[in-house]
């Protein structure tokens, strides 16, 4: 049994080793707002996208909807997760916007904004 | 009588498979994988084996109880091997549909969705609480009517085996009208979609007649190409999260029911039903009408 589970984790490890050295360990950065409008109005119902603000990495963005909900994009592995952050804890820092979610094992996220940081935090 | 596990012989073309595929797709074949991904799916699969060694023996015991107490005794020949891989598939097809149109089943069989990639490794990402949920009450009827427990087992590997093999982008379309009457590839992709269009569709194990038969069955549009995962994707790669988040979400919302009505929704409801964000909630915002009838679909 633990011969078998031993070689059942070195079988995973091996593939996980062989897709990273094929180049599947990409990270993703959006192009824009339109590229976020985009996967905000895809990942939530009924979402249509208004005001965006991509963080200055390219790595995560807020996208206003028309009703109210702010939809925060965040990447996992070579993906993106959206989020609708209304009520989130939201605290200014320098121009970052730091969110904090109370979804369990949701990382906080950290958004360079530059000047409008402000501006995002009052909309949530 | 005794059958071989054919899923313990398949484990090897499993990872070899998963290999052919990671190169083909890196040599320009239709398809994506993420390392990080492939490691939860595949950890996934290990930890399912894992939960089925330890709490396997249960629903041993209930099989064999009702095997006790079966109405009838089927030979095992050729003709109830065929019936019985056909009914299992039938089977399959009711507890699938269950899986994603009631929250306590969903609770197990999210697991299975939660990646928002389609190839070979997801096929492996499998639930590690099936046997809490009680999933393998479909196919006991079988065994009551006189199907033995070993030959409905290898029917059932035989299932899980051909499944694995439609988890993969590579594959567009299958040749010679097998598309109309096997569950592809094309369409199992559809199954995994989160787009409105093609959410809570063809739940086929091998044969798509069933969804055909019961007006379940979406074609996938080459002009609309499938987002893959669940309506609130994963924020996460752990393992043991993805394995419980659904059911940690659903003991919060029992907790904060008012009603015996919201309580028994709850868990009974569709998924969904809690946030108003069910699948027919998210077709009717998106425009579409309500799923064709079978009728509808024979005559397209």
């Amino acid at each position: 049994m633990i011969l078998q589970l031993s070689l059942s984790l070195a079988g995973i490890v091996f593939l996980m080793l062989l897709a990273r050295w094929l180049g599947f360990d990409t990270d993703p950065r959006l192009s824009g707002p339109d590229e976020a409008a985009r996967i905000a109005a895809d990942a939530i119902a009924g979402f249509a996208p208004g005001d965006v603000a991509v963080a200055g990495d390219g790595r995560s963005a807020l996208v206003a909807g028309s009703d109210g909900r702010v939809a925060l994009l965040r990447p996992l592995g070579d993906r993106w997760v959206v989020r609708d952050v209304r009520g989130a804890a939201a605290r200014v820092d320098g121009g970052r916007l730091h969110l904090a979610l109370v979804e369990p094992m949701f990382a906080p996220a950290d958004l360079d904004l530059g000047a409008d940081a402000g501006r995002w935090a009052a909309r949530l | 009588m005794t059958f071989p596990d054919p899923v313990k012989y398949a484990i090897p073309v499993f990872i070899a498979a998963i290999i052919v595929e990671m190169i083909a797709v890196r040599r320009g074949a239709r398809g994506s994988y993420d390392w990080r991904d492939s490691g939860t799916s595949l950890t996934m699969g290990l930890g399912s084996t894992i939960a089925g060694a330890l709490l396997g023996t249960t629903v041993f015991s209930i099989g064999l109880y009702l095997w006790e107490h079966r109405i009838a005794t089927l030979p095992i020949t050729w003709v109830t091997f065929a019936l019985c891989f056909v009914l299992d598939d039938l089977a399959y097809y009711v507890f699938h549909r269950a899986a994603h149109r009631v929250r306590w089943f969903w609770a197990s069989h999210v697991i299975h969705h939660s990646s928002q990639h389609y190839n070979l490794s997801t096929a492996l990402r499998q639930t590690w609480t099936g046997v809490i949920s009680l999933s393998f009450i479909f196919r006991m009827p079988l065994i009551l009517v006189g199907f033995d427990p070993a030959l409905l087992l290898f029917c059932g590997g035989l299932n899980l085996i051909y499944q694995f093999f439609i988890h993969t982008e590579t594959v567009r379309r299958l040749p010679w009208g097998l598309e109309s009457w096997l569950n592809s590839p094309s369409h199992h992709r559809v199954h995994h979609g989160t787009n409105p269009r093609y959410l809570d569709r063809n739940y086929a194990g091998v044969l798509i007649i069933w969804d055909r038969m019961f007006g379940t069955f979406e074609l996938e549009h080459d002009d609309e190409p499938v987002r893959y995962g669940i309506v609130h994707n994963l924020g996460t790669f752990n393992p043991l999260w993805a394995a419980c988040h659904e059911w940690v979400g659903m003991a919060r919302d029992l907790a904060a029911a008012r009603s015996v009505k919201a309580a028994v929704m709850t868990i009974a409801g569709p998924p969904g039903w809690v946030t108003g964000d069910t699948s027919a909630v998210i077709r009717a915002r998106a425009g579409l009408s309500p799923p064709p009838t079978a009728q509808a679909i024979a005559a397209e």
